[in-house]
């Protein structure tokens, strides 16, 4: 009886460590789409552009499948998943956090001032809030409805819009705004989705699709999010003490250097950007907070490649190509290596 | 038969328990391993304080180590860390390994076997041992880390500065600490679980000692090629770089708590397991 009880209590115990096994591995299960009045493109976007900007705590994932050679000191571009906390205050406050395994990256702004951390180097960056500052929205004065009625028309000329069904991002309910570029459009990218929360009308998730691939070649989206108030300390920062403080000029929303910002070729999706490299010594750009160690070297990328245009070195993306030719021009766009030969032709 | 039953008298569970937990923090491999253990954080601290940290660069110190400097309450949380990867499982699979395997070597768990003692207070009272000496190996080296961390190393103000750039007050940063503890404690009890599983199937101490360490290097191994990436989450290693988590603030709970989760399977399999062959074993 007891030898019974013992061995139906083993059973019992294997049992659940098989159920646990299983909910610990099992990945939650897609949801149905939930339905949702149906919406135009154009009233779509305009809500988006009228929203405000809402409270809210959330985890991002970014599940990066570019293809992009490794460079050293952004480990973030790399292939692979990646989770980031953020925090937003509304208006203009917010807080990133980019955990790495050693260590992790802070980003706070308080409204006035952003500060970045970098806890592996324990310094800080400070960076004041521009005047000139602002995002499309704040920059266009004109009201949302006009705004979105013209971003999709000039859209419509290179791609179809459409609002694809909903579906359920970081548990809520969403609609999904596809482009998808027209036949004539050279290029390497085959579907933009953005999945837009119902309710708030906050984009949730970003999915870029190449062309012969089923996977997303870069996913950027909430799996987590909670509106709602935030604890106003989480917007602040104080430099621990032992950090090297650096102050970075105020950014004013455009490039110092026009020179640098080159020409395009083409428009809507097989545009072509074509620039010149950066030089020695002009490495230290404006927004070097991203890249500490300067301009990565970008001589040892890439695969030598020539053509009507000259020699040069081309990176090879799933979703870009970018040409460096040797007398010091780059190409880039979302298209084949052939397009950017033609532009660099030109 | 009943009657026999009933007025047999029981030692109490506490006085075996006692008694086992005595036997194991006498032997001298266990002090020596605690010895070993505590030498850790001291041994990290001292090297930080000489050399004023590893050197600027791209801080590329091993795991949380370049974060110590100047930092002491971080100490303890890196030394955890640094066990966690081999020496704390050591310490833990030897103490299995002695439990059931290293008595069956001896010939005396077959005493134990025959004597009118029921199999699953044997098993509980040989957990007791093991349980006991996790949780020793863990205490000293989060007491020794703090020791080190705020004498040796110092901090600003007996601040803890996390990862995010926010400092926290000293007993804040303790219960981070204990936290990390506890989380550890867990974590090798699912080790010993396991440990005590292979123990109860052998006689050989060693092949306990073998599996254990074997096992974590191949699940490091495992945990390395790209392909199998779907291992992941069966893997009890991929969950313990999840320690980290406590110096980021606001204290992000999630992995902390499904590699817990993880343990827990782990450690009720192994429990599991342990009972079963414990009660079918002849000696």
């Amino acid at each position: 009886m007891a030898r019974r009880g013992w061995v139906g209590a083993g059973l019992g115990a294997a049992l659940v460590g098989a159920v646990g096994v299983g909910l610990v591995v099992a990945p939650t299960g897609a949801a149905a789409a939930p339905p949702l009045p149906p919406v135009s493109p154009e009233d779509l976007v305009s809500s988006v552009i009228a929203a405000d900007r809402p409270a809210l705590a959330g985890e991002v994932e970014v599940d990066n499948a570019l293809g992009l050679p490794a460079v050293p000191g952004v480990p973030q571009l790399a292939n692979g998943t990646s989770t980031v906390r953020v925090w937003s205050g509304g208006e203009d406050r917010g807080r990133v956090a980019i955990p790495s395994a050693e260590g992790e990256r802070t980003l706070v702004s308080d409204g006035t001032t952003r500060w970045s951390y970098d806890s592996r180097e324990r310094s800080a960056t400070r960076v004041p809030v521009g005047e000139g500052r602002g995002g499309p929205e704040g920059s266009d004065a004109q009201d949302p409805t006009t705004a979105a009625t013209q971003a999709v028309a000039t859209l419509r000329q290179s791609s179809t819009v459409a609002v694809d069904g909903t579906a359920e991002v970081a548990g809520r309910p969403a609609y999904q705004l596809v482009l998808t570029p027209l036949p004539t459009e050279r290029t390497l990218l085959r579907e933009v989705r953005v999945a837009v929360d119902a309710e708030t009308r906050l984009p949730l998730q970003l999915t870029v699709l190449a062309q012969g691939s089923g996977e997303p070649a870069l996913q950027v989206g909430f799996t987590e999010i909670t509106y709602g108030p935030q604890d106003p300390a989480l917007f602040a920062f104080t430099p621990p003490p032992g950090t090297t403080v650096e102050d970075a000029p105020a950014r004013d929303g455009q490039r110092p250097d026009g020179a640098r910002q080159g020409t395009t070729v083409g428009d809507g999706w097989d545009t072509v950007v074509i620039g010149q490299a950066p030089q020695e010594g002009q490495g230290q750009q404006p927004d070097g907070r991203q890249r500490p160690e300067s301009a990565p070297d970008l001589s040892a990328l890439g695969t030598p490649v020539t053509g009507p245009w000259g020699t040069g070195r081309v990176i090879t993306t799933a979703v870009a190509t970018v040409i460096v030719t040797d007398d010091g021009r780059i190409a880039a766009g979302a298209v084949p290596q052939q397009v950017l030969g033609e532009a660099l032709a030109r | 038969m009943t009657t026999v039953e009933a007025a047999r008298t029981r030692a109490p569970l506490g006085r075996l328990a006692a008694a086992e937990v005595r036997w194991v923090l006498r032997r001298p491999r266990t002090l020596v391993l605690l010895a070993l253990l505590a030498s850790v954080p001291v041994a990290v601290g001292v090297g930080i304080a000489l050399t004023g940290g590893p050197g600027g660069g791209d801080g590329d110190g091993p795991g949380l180590v370049a974060a110590v400097a100047g930092n002491g309450l971080v100490l303890p949380i890196a030394a955890l860390g640094l066990a966690l990867t081999l020496l704390l499982p050591l310490t833990v699979a030897t103490a299995a390994a002695d439990a059931l395997a290293g008595e069956a070597q001896h010939g005396t768990l077959r005493g134990l076997l025959l004597a009118p003692v029921g199999r699953g207070r044997l098993v509980v009272m040989k957990a007791v041992g093991v349980v006991a000496v996790t949780v020793l190996a863990v205490l000293v080296v989060a007491v020794a880390g703090v020791i080190t961390g705020l004498v040796v190393v110092g901090g600003p103000d007996g601040t803890l500065i996390t990862l995010s750039g926010t400092a926290l007050g000293l007993w804040e940063a303790m219960g981070r600490v204990a936290l990390v503890a506890a989380w550890t404690i867990v974590q090798l009890l699912a080790v010993g679980a396991v440990a005590l599983a292979i123990s109860a199937f052998t006689e050989h101490p060693l092949v306990v000692l073998a599996a254990v360490l074997g096992g974590l290097i191949v699940f490091g191994v495992l945990a390395a090629v790209p392909s199998l990436e779907w291992l992941q989450p069966l893997l009890l290693t991929s969950g313990w770089g999840a320690g980290t988590d406590a110096l980021r603030d606001p204290l992000p709970l999630d992995d902390l708590a499904s590699s817990t989760a993880r343990a827990l399977v782990y450690l009720v399999v192994g429990v599991a397991l342990t009972v079963w062959r414990m009660r079918h074993r002849d000696g």
